[in-house]
């Protein structure tokens, strides 16, 4: 390995699949992946979408916070770290809502609890998206920068290339990057307004396909200059891209798409021909999908490695999706697998090509990873697996 | 690797080619009163000042995002980046509460019935950045970042890195808060609780800065923008002794870079953390004091507006803006006029 190449020295995450990285990638590659349901939680007003939620049986919250004690902790165990290297860490948290979960909860308990009274004025009482840096900064004494990047669905991938660019640049050592979106009734309903939420299931690049199901979780992911005695991948090629084209799709030509996905391999040195696999965005919305689709068959042709979306069992994380899916990701090669991506019945003639239908063995070589959001943001890297 | 990594510092210059800033009375780079009663002022008359024509679609936080940008950018012209690789980086420590909160109010109201797909992506976290980046057709770097009170020092700090690495070679630097009621709410959102902030009305602003080399066209220089890896407790927030003794540390790392700014006065500007200001302590040893917070009011990006401000129109000077997150970790910015 390199003077500068940038270690993923942990990781840890809750999904609807489970309390850790290593149990979601467990019953990910188990096919134990249900499709999402109709939420449970106290704070969700509506019962006409389906969600994958993360199972608990407190106060939504409680549920939050719990799950994000949850991912610190595996990935700070899995990274064997001290207690002063964490202080001495650096912080990048990529949230949508941050605590805004707080206000949702706080006033369908006080509608609850007075069903007699006039239903209040909500109230917004949370900090702004920095509050979750701060929560885990005065937890864990971290004295490190505290950076929180609030990008909508590219949040936390974003945050993953600007912690490397800043590791490479010597500006930090160590980052703890943290992805975290809890269900809220905000983007349920407002992707519904949209007409990008699919009442039905989550079925990414498929023809059948009628838009995004959302998720929650929370992820952290360590990246270090230093390399740990068992850190096995490299982190490479991060590469972010404003698309001022358009607030909502990367356009379904496929061209932002495969130039965002060129320039990690430039970057990389890494030829299309030695991807072993790509983790796409892969919303299940008819744009996204068309434009992910397009640029990667653009991009690698018929040589086209297995393409796979996790959306189908873990739902749409929002901000959290990059730190998430990286997670669960680095988890599955770990068990030795490529998980199969779920959702999936019928090629879309349009794409050309059907996502991963079959667990495969994980060989070392680069993984790519493609996040493409709301207001033009595209983010793209490779984790390279060595032995 | 350096010792220093964990410092959380930098020290290298940052030429300032434009600032501006804009406080609750929308009136762009002047003070100018206002009355925290009657906010929010509308943006029609601010928004047709500097864009031209009306943003029909947009928010009140967008429109003073793009206002404000766009006033920066007034003094070398949109055509200055063009053929530049450029960076935006937003600072905002609430965001768009003005979008988030009548759409999550009709999702309440309605049982999800009708709210609105426009609110609704007006409301999503980086829509200001990326109306700002269309317009100034700025495709490299945009970042929305979000770190409370200190979220305006954290984008510099950030933009600081990538201007250094030669990745960018301007960035739009910018902080932006508004007023959204009720005060109480606002004063929460904010943090303030007793003896963690100075007395003074809640405000609004959106204050940029662009940086990159340009000798003929740079006003003054960031120097250094600081994080201090200590935390303080509440009661030593305020301690002059402790805040003048870093504040001259900074300003001597500078001179020992470059002394031709030996002879500059100096002046500190105090963040609405600092409970009290010692004016006699500070004229004593030599500095004035710059207190923009009765321009602006309280709010988590009011920093901006106060560097911007001093960027703008100060004489020769060496300024140092300190502020502290109520969790304790301070923040300085070192910057010089020319």
């Amino acid at each position: 390995m390199n003077q500068g190449d940038i270690y993923v020295r942990g990781w840890g995450a809750v999904t609807t699949l489970g309390w850790s990285a290593s149990e979601s990638a467990c019953n990910l590659i188990g096919g134990a992946a249900p499709p999402a349901a109709v939420g449970k939680s106290s704070h969700l007003v509506s019962r006409e979408f389906k969600a994958f939620e993360v199972s608990y049986s407190g106060n939504p919250l409680e549920k939050s916070m719990a799950m994000l004690d949850s991912a610190l902790a595996e990935a700070f165990a899995h990274a064997e770290l001290t207690t002063d290297e964490i202080a001495e860490s650096s912080v990048l948290v990529g949230t949508t809502g941050g605590l805004f979960i707080r206000n949702e909860y706080e006033f369908t308990e006080a509608v609850r609890n007075n069903p007699d009274r006039k239903s209040p004025a909500i109230s917004c009482r949370n900090r702004g998206a920095g509050e979750v840096a701060d929560l885990i900064v005065n937890q864990y004494g971290i004295k490190g920068m505290s950076l929180t990047f609030s990008m909508a669905c590219v949040s936390s991938s974003h945050a993953l290339v600007v912690a490397a660019d800043l590791i490479k640049r010597e500006k930090i050592r160590r980052a703890i990057v943290v992805g975290f979106d809890p269900l809220l009734n905000m983007t349920l309903h407002g992707f519904a307004s949209l007409l990008l939420f699919d009442y039905d299931q989550c079925r990414p690049f498929c023809v059948t396909r009628a838009g995004m199901q959302i998720g929650e979780a929370a992820a952290v992911v360590i990246l270090d200059a230093d390399k740990s005695s068992s850190a096995k991948y490299k982190f490479s090629g991060g590469y972010q891209y404003n698309d001022i084209k358009s607030m909502t799709s990367a356009g379904i030509d496929g061209v932002t798409v495969s130039k965002v996905v060129e320039q990690t391999l430039t970057s990389a040195r890494v030829s299309p021909a030695d991807v072993v696999a790509v983790k796409a965005h892969g919303t299940g919305t008819r744009d996204n999908d068309l434009s992910e689709g397009r640029g990667l068959v653009k991009l690698f042709g018929e040589k086209l490695p297995p393409v796979v979306s996790l959306k189908g069992a873990i739902g749409h994380t929002l901000g959290a999706a990059g730190a998430a899916e990286t997670a669960v990701w680095l988890s599955c090669l770990d068990a030795g697998a490529i998980p199969r991506s779920f959702g999936f019945t019928e090629v879309d003639p349009e794409i050309g090509f059907a996502p991963l239908q079959a667990n495969v063995k994980a060989r070392d070589g680069a993984y790519l990873f493609t996040y493409f959001g709301f207001g033009g943001t595209c983010t793209s890297y490779l984790i390279i697996k060595e032995s | 690797m350096s010792s220093e990594l964990n410092k959380n510092n930098l020290n290298t210059a940052m030429p300032v080619i434009a600032a501006s800033y804009i406080g609750p009375a929308l009136t762009p780079n002047r003070d100018a009163l206002w009355e925290e009663s009657h906010l929010p002022l509308n943006t029609d008359g601010l928004v047709n000042e500097i864009m031209g024509q009306p943003m029909r679609r947009a928010g009140r936080f967008i429109k003073m995002v793009c206002c404000g940008g766009l006033a920066c950018l007034q003094k070398v012209s949109l055509d200055y980046l063009k053929g530049k690789r450029t960076g935006i980086f937003l600072a905002t420590g609430l965001g768009n509460v003005d979008e988030i909160m009548p759409f999550i109010t009709q999702v309440f109201k309605h049982g999800g019935g009708f709210p609105s797909p426009n609110q609704f992506a007006n409301s999503v976290s980086n829509a200001a950045a990326f109306v700002l980046a269309r317009i100034c057709e700025v495709t490299g770097t945009v970042l929305t970042i979000s770190q409370e009170e200190l979220s305006f020092e954290s984008a510099l700090w950030l933009a600081q890195s990538y201007l250094e690495s030669g990745e960018i070679e301007l960035a739009l630097v910018g902080g932006c808060d508004i007023f959204t009621p009720t005060v109480e709410e606002y004063r929460e959102r904010v943090n303030l609780t007793p003896g963690n902030f100075r007395a003074m009305k809640m405000g609004e602003g959106s204050s940029w800065l662009l940086l990159g080399k340009d000798e003929k066209e740079k006003t003054g220089d960031i120097l250094a923008v600081d994080f201090d890896d200590q935390l303080l407790r509440l009661e030593d927030f305020s301690k002059s002794e402790d805040i003048l003794t870093k504040c001259e540390k900074l300003i001597s790392v500078s001179l020992h870079q470059d002394s031709a700014r030996q002879n500059k006065s100096r002046v500190f500007l105090p963040g609405f953390r600092l409970g009290k200001i010692e004016t006699a302590f500070w004229k004593q040893k030599g500095w004035e004091i710059d207190d923009y917070l009765p321009c602006c009011g309280i709010h988590s990006t009011a920093a901006a507006f106060g560097i911007a401000r001093a960027l703008r129109d100060g004489q020769s000077s060496f300024f140092v803006h300190y502020n502290c997150h109520a969790s304790g970790k301070q923040a300085f910015v070192l910057a010089s006029t020319k």
